[in-house]
């Protein structure tokens, strides 16, 4: 019961608000098994982050935490503190697959998977070994053998050449769906924006693609999104700017800061910020660089791919506003369930 | 305690009952501009619902003397909100014990556990309430198109769109 007093008695029980798939409350009426919360790595930092398992129909469901400092809920007849608000989406289990890909890659072998998924602090990464088409996922990235004398096994080792297509597919199906939202908004950022719209629409497409592998490299080892980068012939920033954004530290190895950056942000600078954001030195120097291997993310199979909800105009002003910073908005305001002192469903 | 809860997760998968996402009773929530430090019942339904006005622009209301401002948000289409609670830790050997008059239905789905995935000291969670849109307050002013808080309701969007399987070549 250690460390648990606050939670047991009846009066201070904490209440966790949630957002989940609608879908989940249908699959309950057949389902026999469940719905678990389980700890596995989180594939950008290697620490423990907070999953949602769904045994049948086996999905994997990622969780993600809305903060903002001084809010509480008044749920019905009682108070809860914190304003948490948790959000659990379908996640692509391939990030958490190549994650352990990578790793097992050191010994240089082709490994079956479940010799590949294999972690003493995560135990329950056994789980994903039970996800359904991993065969076809894991063509993404890995070269495949099978030794049909002995075994119909297959043995996967992992592709970097074959992961950074995949990577690049995942950077141009996530801008696509950012540009759905903007398709929106048009008018309300040209309203406000200082350049020309000829320097607005090409300027835009630097900053999407960074801002989508930005959003990307929240579930890829850091290394592995500094090769993307490269691959995407991203600006280096250190060799393009005066002032190399922190992007790359605050993405991968100092999350918290990203979000106390974003509070700060987001208080009494807001709208000095929302006008300066569109001509920073980051921008100009993105402006500078040679455009010409830069992938377009508009082609037709993207489109078709965007499910993004149409409605939600003013992401893309908080993506802008963001976006000369490079980490994303998202990064700042959700972030993956660490566990928090004050939330006990862990 | 933060890290006893970590060790816990591993220790104890914490399963949520999924017949709880069915049965779950429609709540109000309202979302506020202020710490309020403690979890436990308040008469919400006595004190501040009825102070709440409808005025020209918004939801109206005063709150521990400070003027609120508030407008309705909907939960995002094929999204639901739940209020989720954590149950006793007498109530998580629940196979056998039975905690609640309340929770029969729920013991009976219990019974047929899904094979070894459940141990008698593993932890579980129902949903109390369910959601489809909750009241966003701000302090003086409406939260607006700005509002941080909608910004969130944004995310599951755009992680379709990150998490969505790759076009074959």
């Amino acid at each position: 019961m250690a460390g648990r007093g606050d939670c047991g008695d009846g009066a201070g029980a904490r209440q966790h608000v949630f957002l989940l798939p609608e879908y989940l409350k249908d699959a309950s009426k057949k389902m026999k098994s469940g719905l678990m919360f389980v700890k596995l790595v989180n594939p950008c930092l290697g620490e423990g982050a907070l999953y949602l398992f769904n045994m049948c129909p086996q999905q994997l469901f990622e969780i993600k935490v809305f903060k903002e400092k001084h809010h509480s809920w008044f749920i019905n007849q009682s108070v809860q503190s914190g304003g948490l608000l948790h959000l659990a989406t379908p996640m692509d289990p391939l990030f958490l697959l190549l994650y352990y890909l990578q790793k097992a890659d050191k010994e240089g072998k082709f490994q079956p998977l479940d010799q590949v998924v294999v972690d003493d602090v995560f135990p329950d990464c056994i789980l994903l070994l039970k996800l359904p088409e991993l065969e076809k996922l894991l063509q993404h990235v890995t070269e495949e053998k099978v030794n049909p004398e002995i075994d119909k096994k297959k043995y996967y080792k992992y592709s970097k050449e074959k992961t950074l297509k995949w990577l690049e597919k995942k950077v141009n199906q996530t801008m696509a769906a950012l540009k759905t939202n903007h398709i929106n908004v048009g008018a309300r950022v040209q309203s406000s924006a200082f350049f020309s719209s000829h320097q607005v629409s090409s300027d835009k497409e630097e900053d999407y693609i960074c801002y989508a592998h930005g959003l990307i490299s929240d579930y890829i080892p850091k290394e592995l999104s500094d090769d993307l980068a490269k691959h995407l012939k991203l600006p280096e920033p250190s060799a393009s700017m005066p002032n190399p954004p922190t992007k790359k530290v605050k993405l991968s190895d100092e999350p918290v800061e990203a979000k106390e950056d974003y509070t700060k942000f987001n208080t009494k600078d807001l709208k000095t910020e929302k006008k300066n954001s569109k001509m920073t030195a980051a921008q100009k120097a993105l402006a500078k660089v040679d455009k010409s291997g830069m992938k377009s993310g508009s082609t037709k199979t993207e489109k078709e791919q965007v499910t993004a909800d149409p409605h939600k105009a003013w992401l893309l002003l908080m993506s802008l506003k963001t976006l000369p910073e490079g980490s994303g908005f998202f990064f700042c305001v959700l972030e993956n369930h660490q566990m928090p002192k004050d939330v006990h469903i862990c | 305690m933060e890290s006893s809860d970590e060790e816990d997760v591993v220790k104890y998968r914490v399963h949520l009952r999924p017949i709880t996402l069915r049965n779950a009773a429609p709540a109000t929530l309202h979302f506020l501009p202020c710490e309020i430090p403690v979890n436990r019942p308040a008469p919400v339904e006595r004190f501040f619902t009825p102070a709440i006005r409808q005025g020209p622009r918004g939801l109206e209301v005063s709150f521990r003397g400070r003027s609120l401002r508030g407008e309705e948000v909907e939960v995002p289409p094929s999204l639901v909100g739940y209020v989720m609670r954590m149950e006793e830790k007498g109530e998580v050997s629940g196979k056998q014990d039975f905690p609640e008059g309340s929770e029969d239905e729920e013991e009976q789905e219990l019974l047929e556990p899904p094979e070894a995935l459940e141990r008698d000291f593993d932890r579980f969670m129902g949903a109390s309430a369910s959601f489809s849109r909750f009241t966003v307050w701000g302090l003086e002013t409406i939260p607006g198109p700005d509002a941080k808080v909608r910004a969130a309701l944004t995310w599951p969007s755009l992680a379709a769109a990150i998490h969505a399987p790759v076009q074959e070549d």
